[in-house]
């Protein structure tokens, strides 16, 4: 005997998963991240570096060759060379003069304590776009 | 006579495009977005225009305008920073020491600790700084 039966099973439903939610909070997300997020281009120049230290017989070749040039920094920030104030263009010309003369100039500056760190910055970049590669920051240290 | 226009397929406009630039975005914005605290103070870096690329690592000083300090976005006294400092020195000799103090804070506090630090053993101190902003 045959019966024409046939049985037919549900296709069964595909759980539908909503994309709107994940999407909403998404961009939630992101206009928080856009809002809050600063973007900082920081640089840095050496204040301290490994190369600094000298090794003796350099420093002992310094000592005896090299010309130096101080600059100190008043506590308006304006720089000044044997006591004469000097405008950014007088400081790097005469930078310039010195460095021509002797490429292997020192450039010693000394800053007063009371001075912003914004005119030490200044002075370093005034006397590194001058071109010269040998420059320290002193600082007079009470003797106690 | 009747004409029947055929009816238009109509596309279902696929969203997944939209997720995947979405999360590409945001990917992108938490990357570069600065959620740390670096100081609990405000800090302007100074201007320069030789400064180079900010080597990654580290720890990170902050000076404020008024002298107040942070050691990596937590405010510290003057005698805590050394005795952090040296411990950190000690475990890495060759350790970065970022120093990102404001603009207007005077060199009274900021040089005398790099000579500590340089007196510590440290090799590598940097100042913070930002290149000149586009001229307005």
């Amino acid at each position: 005997m045959y019966s024409d039966i046939s049985l037919n099973r549900r296709k069964p439903t595909r759980p539908l998963i909503s994309l709107v939610p994940m999407i909403d909070i998404m961009l939630i997300l992101l206009v928080f991240f856009m809002v809050t997020s600063t973007y900082l281009n920081l640089d840095m120049i050496p204040a301290l570096a490994q190369s600094d230290r000298p090794v003796p017989s350099q420093a002992a070749e310094a000592e005896t060759v090299s010309e130096t040039l101080l600059i100190r920094i008043g506590t308006d920030g304006s720089p000044f060379h044997q006591g004469k104030d000097f405008t950014r263009d007088e400081l790097i010309s005469l930078l310039t003069v010195r460095l021509n003369r002797n490429p292997a100039l020192h450039v010693i500056i000394l800053p007063t304590g009371g001075a912003r760190l914004q005119s030490l910055v200044t002075v370093m970049d005034i006397v590194t776009s001058a071109g010269a590669v040998n420059m320290r920051v002193v600082r007079l240290e009470a003797r106690q | 006579m009747r004409i029947f226009r055929p009816a238009r397929r109509h596309h279902p406009e696929t969203i997944i495009a939209l997720i995947d630039v979405v999360f590409f975005l945001l990917v992108f914005f938490m990357l570069i977005g600065r959620m740390d605290a670096t100081a609990p103070f405000d800090v302007t870096p100074p201007t320069a225009l030789t400064g180079a690329d900010m080597p990654a690592g580290g720890i990170t000083l902050s000076v404020a305008a008024d002298g107040t300090m942070a050691l990596d976005g937590e405010e510290v006294f003057l005698q805590d920073i050394d005795q952090r400092i040296q411990s950190q020195l000690e475990a890495d000799p060759d350790i970065l020491i970022r120093i990102n103090a404001h603009r207007d804070a005077v060199l009274r506090d900021i040089l005398p600790r790099i000579a500590q630090f340089e007196a510590m053993g440290a090799r590598d101190v940097v100042l913070v700084v930002t290149p000149p902003g586009p001229a307005r």
